[in-house]
């Protein structure tokens, strides 16, 4: 199989970025159709599109959408994820910088779906590009009467804006990106069945929709094109549909954004990326920094989908997907995955907050030669003690690098425990230095 | 009254006994209900739950239909978790104990584990949990976090980082209680401490609360740090009496010194809660100015001397005094000092010239002279109110613990609150509508809301009010006050029903009599609820159980300094301090032949007096106080008298029987039986009847 580009087929052509250009390729018939459709008939398509959440839990969109309640009685919210934090995940970026009215219409037609009247895009403080490719779309589509007061003559009044978050991965996390947003600091809330679900108590305690960048990017094709159609992607495989795109990283020849069907086995997705660089494969983090990482074996027989990815006791998640060669020491990897996560946690839990610290301190150790005997079997305790105990998903995706390292190389930790450095003989520990 | 709210009920399961308790309570809660505890740290039944620390984790499970339970693949934190039907809830399971010692693991990592040293050794959470729940040992071999041992936050608060685990509770306890916000997180992951802006001084009237809900010994008061261990202390319940709010406390001494005081709990009072006043205002009791025994002037000296040398110094200048003698003050002593103050004045001494109110103008309250009372809310009941007005009174200086319930009844049940002062204020952060008025326009103000009710037909007034009123029409009242005529309209609005704060410091304003005339009128249109309240710890019991008939303090100053009186006797009061004219005062004291100069410490008064009776503090002897909302509380007696101090009751009956003979009254227990037999209001105070959380006079 080779790329399916559908999201990214204009990814080159800059006019695509203008509202004439993007027009000429097609774009808001999408919303001219589904404003004319019924609300739930829009809700309809998109659950027979098949389409799950692209921010990396793939939860089925059209529950969400579905959730807002049919009578209003309040403000309805529309609010994107583009915070984009997952190390080595880069997709978000060139969605919004390159073709930054996909993500207008999709949260638009998402906005009719749930008769929102506000949308929001959080996005990353980094990305200042993205951040004005999207005020410029914006900006057009009001002039165009796409977004505001009445549109397109229907009477349904629809605003849309930007807000830049300042520089937290744990932002992404839905509801402390939400906290945020209302200018809280960033830590998350309670979640069900603790509190409501965001679709009826979000932002400001009204339903509230959250869906990724990506996930919004599909709604256009999804409309376009019929549900049906669009599940007709990836149907080989047993419940992933459509197209991802992975942010390939690591050691590669070509590094990128490759958006492939459902289906695709992973190798075909290094040979897009131009096959390993600098030696042989020896391990991949297929979904971003946070999923299980996984031997070249199980690359050479991993099919690209939520449940194929179990198979390899890995995931999709959010398609950051790191390929690394022979020379990459795993315990020196690691250690740079649990320095990220340490730096992140936002504090509010105590196993997220002491563990990931206490992690970081004892692969320091270990990395700098001192070691000993036990720390293994403390590291997987550790990690059993944050995995599921923390507040919010940062915790358990702090844990489960670690615990999966663990798992698929462990004597690569006990020859360091041991010997004192790293049995990969390389610089490896310069090359990841932050 | 409306029928009884049926509380809706689910059935739920803890540790496989069945149990229905009400829908949406916590976990954290239903589970007392058998006698069952679960650990917590960041929980507060008085705040909202966040699930930060994780000690509360359980095992939760649905019932199924076909009656097996589905156990979550997660545990759950018990403090966020609402009771649904079904629910299954285990909170003795293997994987609870394992999480319970993980996350006690991890909160001991970065612990600095100074125990010996630490003031909250031995009553600490955090060595409680540990000691029922946690590992034996650590496992932590790195290097420990470490901060500033000693960061001093105020002058009242001092902050050992190293000993945080982040629960919280003091910087939720600043948004949620206090509302002063001045806490709050900085930093993030394992360096995230609670801080004030910008390391600035923590600034609020309620930082001393703060020390008590941290659940480890990161806060710790400055004036209590490393002065004892918790069991070495005596710790006795007790009444604050710095204000007239009443708050109950816990005094702790130590080898018959004060040494700390805690908030007791009366949820017709205080909840839980102190003021920084009162929590950190008893030092008087270790004071180096105590009077300790009587004094007697010798030529410009007090010299000390004995009780019979001041006795009777006090009945020559005294006895048969009539219209030529009075006394000042009382309304810092106790129901049964006063009350045998006015036996002594009025009964023996033969005159009725005795005050305890310092207020300039106040002469008849207006209460009285509208035959309303002055206090027609109890604390409690403000929390229900829809709406309130605080009217002229900088509420959480005056009366914080009457601030407190006002704050929540906005931040809990959404009251509107609407505050009128010549100042900022610290309610105007929640107010709904903030009148701010020029000082000395109180009564403008005040007859604008009413004329506004009057003439929107809202009630029925008295022909002469209606036309006394009648000038004051919105934008009359802006030119005069200027508050906004619209803004005046919007706070009309709210008041139906509205209970009415004000104190009584509004008497010493100018206009202050007219204006609280108008606000009881106010309460009557509106079928409010006017509150005048007092503002020394027993200023409403002086008031119930003095006379009002002789001179009040306004003339008996006069009086005094026009040298028309032959001996002036001070109860327990620094007129200076109270009374707003300071001259009068002095010439006041320096004009009266005798002056007796009763009181606890020295004061600025004994310069002038002839004679000095020393009395013992409240919490050195039995007695009880009226507070704000007329609840009479008992004080029972904490610490021996110092020196050769008496309670006031007693210095009084023992003059008394000098002059008369009977029989003496022995305890205070006697005398309140007395006070009930001539005031009947107080029948439920009497001290077989009353109940620990005081009883309150209807
Ligand atoms: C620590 C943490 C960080 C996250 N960061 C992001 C992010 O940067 N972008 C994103 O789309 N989702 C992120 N998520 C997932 C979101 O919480 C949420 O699941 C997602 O926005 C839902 O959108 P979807 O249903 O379209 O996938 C993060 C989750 C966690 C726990
Ligand atoms: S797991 Fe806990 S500490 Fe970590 S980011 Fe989430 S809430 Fe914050
Ligand atoms: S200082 Fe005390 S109350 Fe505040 S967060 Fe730390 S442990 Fe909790
Ligand atoms: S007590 Fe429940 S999480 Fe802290």
């Amino acid at each position: 199989m080779a790329e399916r580009k559908l999201l990214f087929e204009h990814t080159h052509d800059p006019a695509f970025r203008t509202l004439d250009g993007y027009k000429a390729t097609g774009g808001y018939q999408a919303l001219e159709k589904a404003i004319k459709m019924d609300r739930q008939a829009v809700i309809d398509e998109v659950k027979a599109s098949g389409l799950r959440g692209r921010g990396g839990a793939g939860f089925p969109t059209w529950i969400k959408w579905n959730g807002i309640p049919k009578d209003k009685k309040t403000t309805h919210y529309v609010l994107c994820n583009a915070d984009e934090g997952e190390p080595g995940t880069f997709k978000d970026k060139q969605l919004m910088e390159t073709c930054p009215f996909l993500l207008v219409e999709g949260m638009t037609i998402a906005g009719h779906a749930t008769n929102a009247d506000q949308g929001f895009i959080y996005i990353r403080g980094e990305f200042i590009d993205a951040a004005r490719a999207l005020r410029s779309a914006i900006d057009e589509a009001y002039a165009a009467g796409l977004l505001g007061k009445n549109i397109m003559g229907t009477g349904w009044n629809f605003d849309l804006d930007i807000h830049l978050g300042a520089g937290s991965y744990e932002c992404g996390e839905e509801s402390a990106l939400m906290s945020s947003l209302m200018g809280e600091r960033g830590m998350p809330r309670l979640k069900f069945p603790h509190a409501p679900l965001p679709t009826v108590a979000g932002l400001w305690e009204r339903p509230t929709l959250i869906n990724n960048v990506e996930t919004y990017c599909c709604a256009p094709f999804i409309i376009k094109n019929g549900g049906e159609w669009y599940a007709s992607l990836g149907a080989s495989t047993k419940n992933s549909r459509g197209t991802k795109i992975f942010s390939v990283s690591g050691h590669v020849n070509k590094p990128g954004n490759f958006e492939i069907e459902f289906g695709t086995p992973l190798k075909e997705l290094l040979e897009m990326a131009g096959g390993v660089k600098g030696g042989k494969l020896k391990a991949c983090v297929p979904g971003g920094s946070s999923v299980p990482i996984i031997t070249a074996e199980d690359v050479d027989r991993a099919i690209i989908g939520y449940e194929e990815m179990s198979e390899v006791k890995s995931m999709v998640g959010s398609g950051g997907c790191m390929f690394l060669n022979e020379h990459t020491c795993i315990v020196t990897f690691i250690w740079r995955t649990a320095l990220f996560y340490a730096n992140e946690s936002c504090g509010k839990c105590t196993p997220c907050r002491e563990g990931t610290r206490w992690m970081l301190q004892i692969l320091d150790r270990i990395r700098r030669g001192n070691g000993q005997k036990g720390d293994i079997e403390l590291l997987k305790d550790i990690c059993s003690q944050i995995d599921g105990r923390s507040f919010c998903g940062l915790g358990d995706a702090a844990a489960w690098p670690v615990a999966a390292a663990l798992r698929v190389f462990p004597h690569e930790f006990e020859y360091f425990i041991e010997n004192g450095k790293s049995m990969v003989e390389s610089e490896p520990t310069l090359a990841m230095a932050p | 009254m409306a029928a009884a709210v049926q509380i809706e009920t689910v059935n739920i399961t803890i540790n496989d006994i069945e149990i229905a308790v009400p829908k949406g309570e916590l976990i954290v809660e239903a589970v007392k209900r058998l006698g069952l505890e679960i650990p917590i740290f960041c929980y507060h039944p008085r705040m909202k739950p966040v699930g930060m620390c994780r000690m509360c984790i359980v095992e939760v499970g649905f019932k199924q239909p076909d009656g097996t339970v589905r156990k979550m693949p997660k545990p759950q934190a018990a403090c966020t978790l609402p009771a649904s039907e079904g629910m299954a809830v285990y909170t003795d399971t293997e994987m609870v104990h394992r999480d319970r010692k993980g996350v006690l693991e991890f909160l001991l990592i970065n612990h600095p584990l100074d125990c010996p040293i630490c003031d909250r050794g031995g009553e600490c959470p955090l060595q409680n949990n540990t000691l029922f729940y946690g590992p034996s040992t650590s496992r932590y071999v790195e290097l420990k976090r470490h901060a500033p041992k000693a960061f001093p936050l105020s002058k009242y608060v001092t902050l050992d980082l190293e000993r945080c685990i982040q629960c919280g509770r003091c910087v939720r306890f600043t948004e949620e209680i206090s509302g002063d916000s001045e806490l709050a997180f900085r930093f993030r992951g394992a360096n995230m401490q609670p801080s004030t802006f910008e390391l600035r001084d923590f600034e609020s009237k309620f930082s001393g609360n703060v020390i008590e809900i941290c659940p480890v010994g990161a806060l710790t008061s400055a004036k209590y740090r490393f002065r004892a261990r918790p069991w070495d202390l005596e710790t006795k319940p007790a009444v604050c009496t710095v204000c007239s709010n009443g708050c109950n406390v816990w005094f702790d001494y130590r080898v018959g010194k004060m040494v700390r005081i805690n908030g007791r709990t009366n949820e017709g009072v205080n909840e839980e809660w102190t003021c920084d006043k009162g929590k950190f205002g008893h030092e008087f009791y270790n004071s180096e100015d105590r009077l300790l025994t009587p004094l007697v002037r010798e030529g410009d000296q007090l010299v000390p001397t004995d009780w019979a040398r001041v006795y009777s110094d006090v009945i020559r200048a005294f006895a048969n005094g009539g219209d030529k003698v009075a006394a000042l003050g009382g309304a810092a002593n106790s129901n049964e000092d006063v009350f045998m103050l006015n036996r002594l004045m009025t009964g023996i001494f033969g005159t009725k010239n005795l005050d305890h109110r310092f207020e300039r103008n106040l002469v008849t309250g207006v209460g009285e002279k509208l035959g309303v009372s002055e206090v027609q809310s109890t604390i409690a009941s403000l929390e229900d109110a829809p709406s309130m007005l605080v009217f002229g009174t900088s509420l959480a200086d005056e009366l914080p613990i009457v601030f407190l319930r006002v704050r929540k009844a906005w931040f809990k049940n959404g009251a509107k609150v609407v505050v009128a002062h010549h100042a900022p204020t610290d309610a105007d952060s929640f107010a709904e509508v903030i009148l701010r008025y020029k000082e000395g326009t109180e009564a403008a103000v005040a007859s604008g809301l009413l004329s506004l009710l009057v003439s929107a037909g809202k009630a029925q007034v008295p022909a002469a009010t209606a036309d006394a009123i009648k000038p004051f029409t919105p934008e009359h009242v802006e030119q005069l006050s200027g508050v906004p005529a619209e803004k005046l309209r919007v706070a009309a609005e709210l008041l139906e029903g509205a209970p009415i704060i004000t104190t009584r410091s509004m008497y010493n304003q100018a206009s202050g009599v007219d204006a609280l005339e108008a606000l009881a009128g106010l309460a009557m249109v509106t079928n409010g609820k006017f509150n005048c309240y007092s503002l020394q710890a027993n200023a409403e019991g002086a008031t119930l159980l003095g006379t009002k008939e002789g001179m009040h303090t306004h003339q008996i100053l006069n009086a005094a300094a026009a040298g028309e009186l032959k001996a002036l006797w001070l109860v327990n009061v620094d007129p200076f301090a109270l009374y707003p004219d300071r001259e009068l005062v002095q010439q006041a004291l320096e004009n009266v032949e005798f002056l007796a100069v009763q009181g606890t410490v020295a004061s600025e008064a004994m310069h002038y007096a002839s004679v000095v009776l020393p009395q013992c503090a409240p919490a050195e002897m039995d007695g009880t106080y009226t507070n704000v909302e007329r609840r009479v509380q008992r004080m029972r007696p904490v610490l021996k008298p110092k020196g050769s101090t008496k309670p006031g009751w007693n210095i009084f009956s023992e003059i008394a029987v000098r002059l008369r003979p009977a029989t003496p009254f022995f305890n205070p227990g006697e005398v309140m039986a007395e006070i009930a037999k001539e005031n009947p209001a107080f029948e439920g105070a009497t001290y077989d009847k009353l109940p620990a959380e005081g009883f309150v006079i209807r």
